[in-house]
């Protein structure tokens, strides 16, 4: 090791390791907590984080939390709020104290991952193909077919190597045995993979020794990873084949996502004016005249890409889309009616789908959950509303959703009419306490309720980014994470193997 | 090759990046002539405010208003808070074909322009808040000169500049010389004509400080080397025209390359003698028409084309 460390960070590393416990920043609660055990260790692959969080000032920590707000909104990773006088950019909140996994226990994480995608991917296939899952009464018919996400536009037609989900992200959280189990299952068009880049990119800067001490496994390739699993969906015969990403526009919300990553795959990015549909084949309209695209990496919903086949009153996408696909001339990733596999209430089966497909047991649990279309559990769910989180089946980004034990009297009541009005809609689930992980607020380092959002690829081969997005409940207590819902994020480390117990003068100049 | 959007969109950030610096400097210009006690403060503003197409006589006015109008209105379409916001809103939809150091220095002059504290800014300094403008404006070209590979969309981007260029330097010099011919303007408000056309010092390297209307004329449109003279910025228009058009694979000349070469060898075979006698008001007319055809040519080309004409066979 040379002498050129970067930044004043490293001066202050080698003073004494404060006795954890003594003066941690905070006491763990009932939930698990990612840095400290219960008794107030800290917990070893926190250490070296932990030793330098201990030596920054108040205004240290402010000081850094600005310089990363600064650059963010320079980068333009911003919301706009349209006010009277002028519009402000906002930018999503963001904090800079990374939340570390070792990894053993990303081993199990991306295991699980990776075979939950294959029984899913293999499961789309068997739904849109002989429907086997369904004569097999895995899970009742009327469920996956009567769904208002399953396509039936979408049976019998091709899709290359059955990846159906190319792009997914699962939402993970540590219950309080510190096992992670899946939430939810995104594979629509999940959205956030920048947030895990840019939030990265700012945590290499906000604490550059403490990242480079603790060997931290680069998410840099999502990129071209994601180039390659677009094009492993091409067609054979099309040897170098055009990939663009179709955005709704510069008005969504997530159009900073759209543009990083068309700009860091080197792809055009485009919107549903730019495309036409001639002879069921797809070109954009360039400056010479027309091209040919062979994938399209779609963040724009099924109901959204082609009027003539879903959602008439839609201009987002563009008309015929939907035939040129069915042709087989044009490839859209993910595929229409992906949604069905991450149903509310088809997650309730997908232990079920992993062993029915795979003959395995699921290596990531699900969380325990009622659907309360069954009677039974209905009357259980009614009579527990106060301990239950009740979601809609359909809704998403914690919209249509109650927590009962931090809703109201009144909240609740509204809430049981409208279950038992249209019960089949509604799942329901126990409170589960997420894991805490530190964050700063306020100037002071506290401990605030946080998910896990990995990213999976899956083309020819289904591909993990060792890294994630974690979502932050910036509220106290507060158990909604979503960004819409005032949530936040920060940046995320998966330590590679055989780092975990790293000696600690490594860390000191050498 | 390029998406049409995309080649429209950096265009227009050409134009509005162009515009916002020259409507700067104007309103620069403007405020500073305030501070001398002539009557040149009253016919600088005429022409400046003559040259942005504003037709309220200044004398009436208050021009720090004027100018604090210029810089930061909502409602004027010319205003730097507005021309830089498109200029921004345009990046911001082809935010993935320009480099990072360009969108960076475009959306921090956004941010400053359009925050809660730019009118405060201004007041408490309007021409350290202009000055800043103008040279983040010119980082911001610096970047794209230099950070941005010189292909079509540079070139889209570059076409924009200057046919927003040759423009306003043509609207500049109609409001001075335009009606009341070559006289009648003192020799600072000649002064500051220069300084509206950013062209002061370069003048007095060429002519001293002899400052007569017809040298300026004859600097500011047929300047060979000067690159905000109308005659440089239409051989660029030419160039880029040129070579833009050459992508195009259907049959005949394109229009727009062929406006282009004619408006550049006017511009390049006209000279003052000849201009001395018709007046200097028809050549500035022809050209800023000249300019819009090209601009009409361009978008029916390359952006709003038939779609039969395109399709595959």
């Amino acid at each position: 090791m040379g002498n050129t460390r970067p930044v004043a960070e490293e001066q202050t590393a080698h003073e004494a390791r404060i006795p954890p416990g003594a003066e941690g920043f905070y006491r763990p609660g009932v939930a698990f907590d990612e840095m400290y055990a219960p008794d107030g260790e800290v917990r070893n692959h926190y250490g070296l984080m932990h030793e330098r969080l201990i030596t920054l000032s108040a205004e240290d920590l402010a000081a850094r939390q600005s310089t990363l707000e600064r650059s963010f909104l320079l980068q333009g990773i911003t919301f706009t709020v349209y006010g009277a006088e002028a519009t402000t950019e906002r930018i999503i909140p963001t904090d800079l104290i990374p939340r570390i996994i070792p990894s053993n226990e990303w081993d199990r994480v991306e295991a699980g991952l990776v075979q939950r995608l294959r029984a899913l991917n293999m499961f789309l296939a068997d739904i849109y193909g002989e429907q086997k899952v369904l004569m097999d009464g895995v899970l009742p018919r009327e469920l996956v077919l009567g769904a208002p996400s399953y396509r039936r536009e979408m049976q019998h037609l091709y899709v290359p190597h059955k990846a159906y989900a190319n792009v997914c992200g699962s939402d993970l959280i540590r219950q309080e045995d510190a096992q992670f189990a899946v939430l939810e299952d995104n594979l629509r068009v999940p959205s956030g993979v920048s947030y895990m880049l840019a939030n990265r990119d700012a945590a290499r800067r906000t604490f550059p020794g403490s990242f480079r001490a603790a060997s931290v496994r680069p998410v840099e390739r999502y990129p071209d990873l994601l180039l390659a699993t677009l094009k492993s969906m091409a067609e054979e015969w099309r040897p170098d084949p055009q990939v663009v990403v179709l955005t709704p526009g510069v008005y969504n919300s997530a159009y900073y996502e759209h543009a990083y990553l068309a700009r860091l795959m080197g792809v055009p990015l485009v919107e549903g004016r730019d495309l036409v549909i001639h002879e069921n084949m797809v070109y954009m309209r360039m400056t010479t005249g027309l091209q040919r695209v062979d994938v399209i990496y779609r963040r724009v919903d099924d109901d959204y890409i082609d009027p003539l086949t879903f959602r008439r009153n839609s201009s987002l996408g563009v008309g015929g889309l939907f035939n040129a696909y069915r042709a087989g001339n044009v490839m859209i990733c993910n595929a229409p009616g992906t949604g069905v596999a991450d149903d509310k209430a088809v997650y309730a089966y997908v232990p079920d789908i992993i062993r029915y497909y795979l003959g395995e047991d699921a290596i990531l649990p699900n969380i325990e959950t009622y659907l309360c279309r069954e009677p039974a559990q209905l009357d259980h769910v009614l009579a527990n509303l106060d301990k239950l989180v009740v979601k809609a089946v359909g809704a998403s980004g914690g919209y249509g959703m109650l927590v009962g034990p931090h809703a109201s009297r009144k909240e609740r009541e509204d809430f049981a009419a409208a279950l038992k009005a249209d019960p089949a809609n509604y799942i329901a689930q126990p409170t589960i306490q997420l894991s805490t992980a530190p964050c700063l607020i306020d100037g002071k380092v506290e401990t605030r309720h946080v998910d896990l959002r990995p990213f999976i690829l899956s083309g020819e081969k289904i591909v993990v980014t060792p890294g994630a997005l974690t979502r932050v409940a910036l509220r106290k207590g507060s158990l909604v994470v979503n960004s819409s819902q005032g949530g936040g994020s920060k940046d995320t480390w998966i330590l590679a193997a055989d780092t975990e117990t790293r000696p600690e003068q490594e860390s000191v100049t050498a | 090759m390029m998406l049409a959007r995309v080649a429209d969109s950096l265009y227009w950030v050409g134009r509005y990046v162009e515009r916002a610096e020259h409507v700067s400097r104007l309103a620069d210009v403007m405020l500073n002539a305030t501070l001398d006690r002539s009557n040149a403060a009253n016919q600088t503003a005429r022409i400046a405010l003559g040259a942005l197409g504003d037709t309220v006589t200044a004398s009436e006015q208050n021009l720090y208003d004027a100018a604090r109008v210029l810089a930061l209105d909502l409602e004027d379409s010319n205003s730097v808070r507005v021309t830089v916001a498109m200029a921004r809103e345009n990046a911001r939809q082809v935010r993935d074909q320009i480099t990072t150091e360009m969108w960076e220095r475009l959306n921090m002059l956004y941010l400053r322009v359009t925050g809660e504290s730019a009118g405060r800014t201004f007041d408490r300094g309007s021409s350290a808040f202009l000055h800043e403008v103008i040279a983040d404006l010119h980082l911001f070209k610096g970047a794209a000169d230099s950070t941005m590979s010189h292909g079509e969309g540079w070139r889209f981007l570059v076409l924009g500049m200057y046919i927003e260029r040759a423009q306003l330097v043509a609207r500049l010099l109609k409001a001075a010389f335009g009606e009341g011919g070559l006289g009648g303007n003192d020799h600072v408000t000649l002064m500051n004509v220069l300084r509206m056309g950013c062209a002061l010092e370069p003048y007095l390297r060429t002519y001293t400080a002899e400052i007569e209307p017809r040298h300026i004329l004859d600097f500011l449109l047929f300047g060979e080397d000067f690159p905000r003279s109308i005659r440089f910025s239409t051989a660029r228009i030419e160039e880029h025209m040129a070579e833009i058009a050459s992508h195009v694979a259907f049959a005949g000349r394109a229009r727009p390359e062929r406006l282009a070469g004619r408006l550049k060898a006017r511009l390049e075979f006209t000279d003052l003698e000849e201009l001395e006698s018709t007046g200097a008001g028809a050549l500035l007319t022809s050209v800023m028409g000249d300019c819009t055809r090209i601009h009409e040519a361009i978008y029916q080309t390359f952006v709003a084309y038939p779609l039969e004409m395109r399709l595959p066979a």
